[in-house]
Order: structure tokens, then C-alpha cells, then sequence
């Protein structure tokens, strides 16, 4: 038999759906490794675990006269410590292939760069908009019950609402914004600490720069544009507002995209 | 098949593949030779795709890899045994890559079973030995079932029971039409695997040649004779332009076969005690012809020696 005849004794493919196929590929790559499993129950331990012992700390405080700070900002707290996994899925899906050299099985096994990239971001981001949610909502469940019971419980409707899918946007936004990293610096520890500096570290330090210039550095840098949107009411009232902040987070976002996209179809893998 | 015209990759200023031009035919083991650094990785991941060429081109089954909708359909690669991530279960792998190539899943039981690795197809594949990974590697080369099967130093970390079992796949995969490419550094290993090979050092083709026409053409070949009047032997073969050199009691003959040395000298009434044909590896043509293109040529050379005079 020739290689000609071999060819054609295969089921010829139909020439569109592909990304279909890759999306499916992605998938199963995402939910057969342990790190992701372990990684969405410590969102949601310490996403809704921490939101509801804040609340149950505070409840009493926030009722009375001294409280300076609003419940809607307590009822979605656990969600800014729970932010660390969206990273760690984001930064992992990219750069345990980079680690351990299967990126050249993915990237032979799909030659469209673009796709894969694309395949990437759409997975994570469902999923991490997904459990970031109803993460957000177990902890709204569990936080306001202790409100409720000082009278300070909160209706789930308006900026409330908004908060609990608000933090799904921001967990899909930062899964997204990890995985640009992760394809730009191909190294997972690298990778990890360029966004946690970037959104814990820099983005609070930056508070201390005086003046307009400080105030303007704070307002833009990404954790806190686009954090905003994750809860009802800001520990910080000077920022951009829930959806210019997160408007400006996606634009950031996309322009580290179209970095890795560019980076991922030039090198050599 | 697989075809390369004048392809060339360049890191920097230095030239890894230099404009190498070669054809890799169906229905035959071909084995790609070379030293460490010679171009064969590179050559090899030009092929996939994954590294770009600075010039040149190079296509599988007549158009270039990466436009092809599902290229594991129509090449199945063993790149290296690490690229599988450790904590993914074999059959985890196998099942993400047929999802890529809308490959049907039944072709992972299948594969799984054709490796010898059904047992432990739940198992994470980084509790697996280098043996059992080479196996779930090439196992995902042929997930596609494809005609084109490129395999990466395949028997690496192979016990010699998973030696003869590569080599009999890779003659099965060949017999069946299928474009068969393999690099080892083992030549003995390619001298009873390939029928045909390709040797390349510092970025060019040194051989493209029938495994039978490179043993001819490279490996030295000389009659050892040894005799009680060896003096008047070597007197006489030399007499007839010979080119005979002495090492002890022997006598390293070229230039003559065996018969018609052991005729020559019989018919001038000349003892003789040993008359054989003596023919260097495929290790050693491999050796002479590289000699030159090693890649760090004065440490091998120092290694060489110290090795083999030890």
C-alpha cells in the first residue's frame, strides 16, 4: 500500500469545527489534572469560608454607631483572597505545558496558534465565571445571615446582584489576564508572581505615590479597576466606579492578549 | 512522505540545519543519524511545525504541516518522552489529543492495548519508568492512525524486550506503506532497524543512502591474514600492489577479497593460518564520517581515546 492510498483509506475530516474540537481538547486537559480540582475548592472554601466569617466578625460592629465602613463591603470580602486561584488556574493552564515540554503534543497537535490560545482563554474563563458566582453567592448566603440577624441584612438585588455575578466577571478577567502572562513568560513561579505583584502588591503600594499622579496610578492598575465590580460598595470610595473600572481592567486585559497571541505565533515553541 | 528543500535554521549567528535537502520515502524504515547538536531535533520540529525555517521549506504528504485541519491524522510524532504532564493519567493524554483531531475516542483503548499499556492507563504518567513513557508517547503518535510516523530517539529507556518491540513495530508501521522516520544515536540500534539512512553533522546531509550502500561506501573493510612466513606474504602481496599493513603477527590486507588473497597465496606454496574478511560497524563508518562534523570535536576526540585504548 502507498501513503497515497493509505491516505485516503482515513474518514476524511470535515473541514470546519475545528475549534469545536480544540475547545474539547482543552476541557479535557483542564478537569483530568488534580491542581485544578484542588485549586476551585480553595476558591470556594476561602471565597464563601472567608465572606461569611468577616460578616460573622463584624456583624455586630457594622449595627452599631462606630461603624465607618458599609456592609456591602464586608459581604463579598472572601472573593478579594479567593482571587489568588483565578491566577493560579489562569497562570497553570499555559505554563504546566511550558514546564513540562507538552506544549510542542498541543501546538503539533494544533497547528492554528491562535486557536489554541483562543480554546484556553474560552474554558477557563466559563469556568471561572462560572464558580466564581456561585462562589460569591454560598458566601452572600452565608455573610448575610449573620447581617440579618443584627438587621443589616441585605436584599440580593441592585449593586448586591451585581457583586455576586460582578465576581464572576472579575475571576473569568483575571484567569484571562494570568493566562496572557503565562503565554508571555512561559515560566509558572515568574508568572505567579508577576500577577500577584501586579494586583496585590504594586496596586496597593501605589496608595502611598502623593498627588493627582498617585490617585490616577491607583485608579488604573488592574486589580483595583477591575476589582470593583466584585463587590456592592469599595473599602475605597476614590476609585472608577464597577463598570468604567472594569472596562479599563478588559482593555488592559486585551492588550496582554494580543501580546501573547503575537508571541505565541512568532517563537519558536 | 516527507520532503525538505534547502531547509535552513539559523539561533542567532550560528547555523543549527544549513540547507539540507532530503526525501523521506514510504514503505521503508528510514533512520536520521547524527551527532549531539548536529541539526536532528531542530530538522525534526521544522517538520511539526514547531520551529519556523529561516529559508526553505519543508512538507509532509505535499503541503506544509501547519495547514493541515488535523495533522495528527496525518503525522504522528515521538518528540521527546517529557512532553506529557506528569499528573494526567495516560489515558487523560491520549483522550485530549484525539479531542484536538476529532480523532473517535476508541482509538485511545485501541492504542493503550497496541503499546502494552492498558493495565496502566489510569495511572498519572509521572509515576510511569522512561521505558513506559516511550511507550505512552508513541502511543500518541499513533492515535491518528497516520501515514506519516516520526519517532524522536524512540528507543530510549527501553528494556530489550521494548527494544524488539520498536523495532518490530517500526517494520510493521513500514510494511504497511507508512513513512517511517527514526532517529536514534545508536547505530547499532539503526543497522538492524533502517533500511535506508540519513546521516547528518553541523547542519548538513553527510549520507542519504540504503543502509547496505553506506556500509559499501563507509565502513572499511580489510583481510586479516596471518602466516608462518609472514615476511614472504607480506613481500609477495605487496609485490602485487597491495596495500597491507602489519600489526603484530598480522596482516590487514585491502585492495583484495578474501578468496583471491588466500588463492594468491596458496599458488606460491605459502602456509597460512587465518584468512578473514574483518568489516567495520555501522558505529564506526558512523564514526569516520562524522569525524569531522562533531559538534565539541576536542573533547569527544580526548574521550575517544581515553575510551577506547583503555
Amino acid at each position: 500500500m502507498t501513503s497515497q492510498t493509505l491516505e485516503q483509506s482515513l474518514p476524511r475530516l470535515a473541514p470546519r469545527g475545528g475549534f469545536a474540537n480544540v475547545l474539547r481538547s482543552e476541557w479535557v486537559k483542564l478537569w483530568s489534572i488534580r491542581s485544578t480540582w484542588w485549586t476551585l475548592i480553595a476558591l470556594v472554601v476561602l471565597g464563601a469560608g472567608l465572606t461569611t466569617l468577616m460578616c460573622w466578625g463584624n456583624a455586630d460592629w457594622l449595627a452599631s454607631d462606630d461603624a465607618d465602613e458599609s456592609p456591602g463591603s464586608f459581604i463579598t470580602w472572601g472573593m478579594m483572597i479567593a482571587q489568588v486561584c483565578a491566577v493560579i488556574i489562569g497562570v497553570l493552564t499555559v505554563t504546566s505545558e511550558y514546564g513540562t515540554g507538552m506544549i510542542r503534543t498541543t501546538l503539533a497537535a494544533t497547528p492554528a496558534r491562535g486557536r489554541v490560545l483562543a480554546a484556553k482563554a474560552v474554558v477557563v474563563m466559563g469556568v471561572m465565571f462560572v464558580t466564581g458566582t456561585l462562589t460569591a453567592l454560598l458566601g452572600y448566603l452565608g455573610g448575610n445571615y449573620f447581617l440579618d440577624r443584627e438587621g443589616i441584612g441585605m436584599a440580593l438585588e441592585g449593586d448586591v446582584a451585581r457583586a455576586m455575578y460582578g465576581s464572576g466577571l472579575f475571576m473569568a478577567g483575571l484567569a484571562l489576564f494570568s493566562l496572557a502572562i503565562g503565554f508571555i513568560v512561559r515560566h509558572t513561579a515568574a508568572a505567579i508572581s508577576i500577577v500577584l505583584g501586579l494586583v496585590f502588591v504594586v496596586g496597593n503600594m501605589v496608595l502611598l505615590i502623593p498627588g493627582e499622579l498617585g490617585d490616577f496610578i491607583t485608579k488604573v492598575m488592574p486589580g483595583n479597576a477591575g476589582g470593583e465590580i466584585a463587590t456592592p460598595v469599595s473599602f475605597n470610595p476614590d476609585l472608577m466606579g464597577p463598570w468604567p473600572g472594569f472596562g479599563l481592567f478588559a482593555l488592559e486585559t486585551a492588550a496582554l492578549v494580543a501580546i501573547a497571541w503575537y508571541l505565541l505565533r512568532k517563537r519558536d515553541a | 512522505m516527507i520532503r525538505a528543500q534547502g531547509l535552513t535554521k539559523t539561533f542567532g549567528d550560528k547555523v543549527a540545519v544549513n540547507g539540507i535537502d532530503f526525501t523521506v520515502e514510504p514503505g521503508r524504515v528510514t533512520g536520521f543519524l547524527g551527532p549531539n547538536g548536529a541539526g536532528k531535533s531542530t530538522t525534526m520540529r521544522m517538520i511539526l511545525g514547531l520551529d519556523a525555517p529561516t529559508k526553505g521549506t519543508v512538507s509532509v504528504n505535499g503541503h506544509r504541516y501547519a495547514s493541515s485541519p488535523a495533522p495528527l491524522r496525518e503525522i504522528g510524532a515521538l518528540l521527546e518522552a517529557h512532553a506529557i504532564h506528569p499528573g494526567r493519567s495516560a489515558r487523560d493524554h491520549l483522550r485530549w489529543m484525539a479531542a484536538s483531531n476529532g480523532i473517535p475516542t476508541t482509538r485511545v483503548g485501541e492504542v493503550l492495548d497496541q503499546v502494552g499499556l492498558d493495565t496502566v492507563a489510569g495511572q498519572r504518567a509521572g509515576r510511569f519508568s522512561l521505558g513506559m513513557g516511550q511507550r505512552l508517547g508513541i502511543a500518541a503518535a499513533l492515535i491518528g492512525d497516520p501515514p506519516v510516523v516520526v519517532l524522536d530517539e524512540p528507543v530510549n529507556g527501553l528494556d530489550p524486550e521494548g527494544i524488539r518491540w520498536v523495532r518490530s513495530l517500526a517494520r510493521q508501521l513500514a510494511d504497511e506503506g507508512r513513512t517511517v522516520f527514526i532517529s536514534s544515536h545508536l547505530m547499532s540500534e539503526m543497522a538492524l532497524m533502517a533500511d535506508h539512512l540519513i546521516v547528518i553533522g553541523r547542519g548538513t546531509i553527510l549520507a542519504d543512502c540504503s543502509m547496505q550502500q553506506f556500509m559499501v561506501d563507509h565502513a572499511a573493510s580489510y583481510v586479516r591474514v596471518k602466516a608462518p612466513q609472514s615476511t614472504d606474504v607480506e613481500a609477495l602481496l605487496v609485490g602485487r600492489g597491495l596495500e597491507v599493513t602489519r600489526t603484530g603477527d598480522e596482516l590487514r590486507v585491502q585492495g583484495l577479497d578474501a578468496p583471491a588473497v588466500g588463492e594468491l597465496i596458496g599458488s606460491h606454496g605459502l602456509l597460512l593460518h587465518e584468512l578473514t574478511l574483518v568489516r567495520s560497524s555501522l558505529e564506526d563508518a558512523f564514526m569516520t564520517l562524522t569525524a569531522d562534523s562533531v559538534e565539541y570535536h576536542a573533547k569527544a576526540a580526548d574521550e575517544i581515546k581515553a575510551g577506547g585504548r583503555s
